[in-house]
């Protein structure tokens, strides 16, 4: 067979041997170029990924402070003093409205958030509503799994917050003058120790509500399993005047 | 005239666009009529009326000519062409990419907004922003002209205004309501472009947008209407081939491993895939009338991910063995079959074919697989595996599948109560649907054999393999121990959990060489323990490496 091939080669003409120029089969591939184009989207989400960033450390340095062992007891003196750390790390970050409500989706995902403890997370969530730029913030929270606890507290008087979806236990606590909205039920203990402001609650409200009340209004549009002692308030359910009224007994199951 | 003309004109584009999307797997686009269901008391001419620009059907583009004369005079013909295609090629080299993603995104819709209708809304409208930003930043588009000159319902103006802000680019779009400036707001935070968050971000689109397509989805109905189509092409099931669809519920079946989840999406998609000739009945389902049983369904496609080697033995025969005709190689099939020839020399599903056999005359011994009988415990200490994913039933379905790729029958033995009837018996068929629906049955009730029923159907056969799985609390245990131990069979017992009956079983049978037991102590184990050991079982060679 070579000495075959070796003699047709033989015969071939100088201008047959004249070999035609190669091709190369990926010339069309030079004319891409990747470009690297910027979009304002990626600038969008470079800046809410870092302000997340900042919100995330806020919350472990709170639990670093309040939460050493990871456990964390709901008492006035440990409410008081988890805000107060709270609001050192919120007040310098740059957030808005929305950083909130992914910051409560975070804190379902442990890849994000690595530990969820209810009373400093509704703490720290609190405090990000308190100092947020908006005046005006909705909180769209029916997919959370988790019912966030202590959502509301301190909420400032010029503040609306409004939540949808269930709330957990102490709810719109020592609210000072702010408008909540829950659209959905809360648990128990809602508006204890507020002072002045106003709770709507959509659905049903549970046992102790609000206890050691000293003003404001709380609204139920649906049925309230139990009221606490109040010492001065209103509370409605279902546009009728509950508290003060024909006086239930505090935490009386109806 | 004029389809041929814009024919040659898309044709003269082609090689471009393909080009600028690197050259996707996709025919050349045609020119033709497109399914675009006109709407209630609106003529084509009427200025409010939005067609279909583009249509999308097994990977074959087609563009409405319809559409783009009523697009003259806003945008030049072959600008508004290309627009479309690269919307279009986009889906098949982005997003959605594969009915899997597809339908991913759809259940992650649905949880959001609670209705079916709604949630393929949002599922479509994420897909298109997606592609469309996809598009923007990677390739040089004439899509943000498009989107200038389309007429827009309530959720598009949203949808547009979203546009100028992550693109950066006016469409002419200025806010009246303060609510939608808002929607916006939260619409604009989403890593769009991000693959490995879209089922996350998907929900937060689906939140944001939930009131507004729920707004359209009431107008829609309070007008009677259909309302408008989409002009950039339908997300439906057509978008994919059977073998796309096939693939994309077996990869979705194995991902979430959940029936509810699995079964939900199914019947949500229940009409198309029906409309498609995807029943229940006949082969791959490829037949039209049945119903959908999403539970079978469930169990098919999960089983498919899992292929079990069968040992072959001597079988005698009336004769011998002789090559009659081809048919496609699955994987799990034997490979001593494949007709190198006819398969080009490789080893791929869809390419490879293996040879059929088909017995000759006189009498001799040749290697087989012999039929098996499943018997399978369906009594109330089992899982129901209508109401959640039962390893039982899943290991049942993966012999099946390896006995019914080696061309031998299946019989299945579904028992509970059986003296008291609480029993199905199948007879060998090589029908997988009947097989899977015998298995999926559930009684619920004591756990009783009766040796009656399963005595014929041994007797009949002279090679049978018998597979046994069941968590072993058998009132009439000693029944069926002493039954095994007269039988010369290959058996498989399988048993859930350790408990006295399964040790006082293991030990009545531990010298028999023809029964193989295998304990489960975690459920959720029992779908790679049963397959690897009965490979080592079938297959000395994978015991001995």
């Amino acid at each position: 067979m070579k000495n075959g091939c070796s003699k047709k080669k033989a015969f071939l003409s100088p201008q047959q041997e004249v070999r035609a120029p190669l091709i190369n089969p990926f010339e069309e591939f030079r004319a891409f170029q990747f470009k690297h184009t910027e979009i304002p989207l990626d600038q969008i989400v470079r800046s809410t990924e870092v302000i997340m960033d900042q919100i995330r450390l806020g919350y472990e340095k709170l639990l670093e402070e309040e939460a050493k062992e990871l456990v964390w007891m709901v008492q006035y003196n440990t409410i008081i003093k988890a805000y107060e750390v709270a609001e050192k790390y919120v007040k310098e970050i740059d957030y808005s409205a929305e950083d909130i409500e992914d910051f409560c989706f975070a804190l379902e995902t442990p890849q994000k958030v690595p530990y969820l403890i209810p009373g400093p997370a509704g703490i720290y969530i609190s405090a990000l509503c308190n100092y947020a730029k908006e005046e005006e913030i909705v909180l769209k929270l029916s997919e959370l799994k988790t019912e966030i606890n202590l959502i509301g507290f301190r909420l400032p008087r010029g503040k609306r917050l409004m939540v949808e979806g269930d709330t957990g236990d102490f709810t719109g606590i020592g609210l000072e003058g702010g408008e909540l909205l829950v659209e959905g039920n809360t648990k128990n203990w809602t508006g204890a120790g507020m002072r002045a402001g106003k709770i709507l609650v959509k659905k049903n409200i549970g046992l102790h509500t609000g206890e050691w009340m000293m003003g404001g209004e709380i609204y139920v549009e649906g049925r309230v399993r139990g009221l606490g002692n109040i010492v001065e308030g209103k509370v409605y359910e279902r546009d009728k005047l509950v508290y003060p009224g024909k006086a239930r007994f505090p935490n009386q199951y109806y | 005239m004029e389809e041929k003309r814009l024919q040659t004109l898309i044709e003269e584009i082609w090689p471009r666009l393909k080009r600028k999307h690197l050259y996707p797997e996709i025919p050349i686009p045609k020119v033709g009529k497109v399914n675009d269901p006109p709407d209630e008391g609106m003529e084509k001419n009427d200025p409010a009326f939005r067609g279909v620009g583009l249509e999308m059907k097994d990977k074959q583009l087609t563009i409405n000519p319809s559409f783009l004369s009523t697009m003259k005079g806003k945008m030049s013909e072959e600008n508004l062409i290309e627009a479309l295609l690269d919307h279009g090629i986009t889906h098949y080299t982005f997003c959605p990419w594969d009915f899997q993603t597809h339908l991913a995104l759809y259940a992650e819709a649905k949880k959001v907004m609670g209705d079916k209708e709604t949630a393929k809304q949002a599922a479509t409208h994420f897909i298109d922003v997606i592609a469309d930003t996809h598009c923007v930043k990677r390739r040089v588009t004439e899509i943000p002209e498009l989107h200038r000159n389309l007429k827009k319902g309530a959720v598009e103006e949203v949808i547009a205004s979203l546009y100028q802000r992550i693109w950066g680019i006016d469409l002419g779009i200025s806010f009246s309501k303060k609510g939608n400036e808002e929607v916006v707001r939260r619409l604009a935070r989403i890593p769009y472009l991000d693959r490995s968050r879209w089922t996350e971000s998907i929900r937060k689109f689906s939140r944001s947008l939930k009131p507004l397509l729920i707004l359209e989805q009431k107008e829609k109905e309070s007008g009677g209407g259909k309302g408008d189509s989409n002009p950039l092409g339908e997300h439906d099931l057509n978008h994919y081939s059977y073998e796309e669809i096939d693939q994309g519920l077996r990869d979705y079946a194995q991902k979430t491993m959940g029936l509810s989840e699995f079964k939900e999406v199914v019947e949500d998609f229940s009409a198309e895939l029906k409309e498609m000739g995807y029943g229940i009945e006949g082969g791959m389902g490829r037949g039209r009338g049945a119903p959908i049983d999403a539970d079978i369904l469930f169990y098919m496609k999960l089983a498919e991910n899992y292929s079990i080697p069968l040992k072959k033995i001597p079988l005698e025969e009336a004769g011998t063995l002789h090559p009659h005709s081809h048919s496609p190689w699955e994987v799990g099939s034997p490979f001593q079959d494949i007709d190198i020839w006819t398969s080009f020399g490789k080893i791929m599903p869809g390419i490879t074919q293996i040879w059929k056999k088909k017995e000759g005359k006189g009498r001799g011994k040749i290697e087989g697989a012999p039929d098996c009988l499943i018997i399978i415990d369906s009594s109330g200490s089992m899982i129901n595996p209508r109401k959640n994913l039962s390893y039982a039933v899943l290991g049942a379905a993966c012999v099946t599948n390896a006995y019914l790729r080696n061309h031998s029958k299946v019989a299945v033995y579904n028992f509970s109560d059986a003296p008291m009837g609480g029993r199905e018996v199948l007879d060998y068929t090589s029908n997988r649907e009947e097989v899977y629906r015998t298995l999926c049955k559930y009684f619920g009730g004591g756990t009783a054999l009766d040796l009656e029923d399963i005595m014929p159907m041994i007797k009949k056969k002279k090679e049978l393999d018998l597979f046994i799985i069941t968590d072993m609390k058998i009132t009439n245990l000693e029944t069926l121990i002493g039954f095994f131990g007269k039988i010369q069979n290959r058996i498989t017992a399988v048993h859930i959990g350790e408990n006295p009956y399964a040790s006082r079983f293991e030990k009545a049978v531990e010298k028999r060489k023809n029964i193989n037991i295998f304990t489960v102590k975690k459920k959720e184990d029992i779908p790679h323990i049963i397959l690897g050991s009965i490979r080592e079982y079938f297959n000395p060679i994978h015991k001995a490496r």
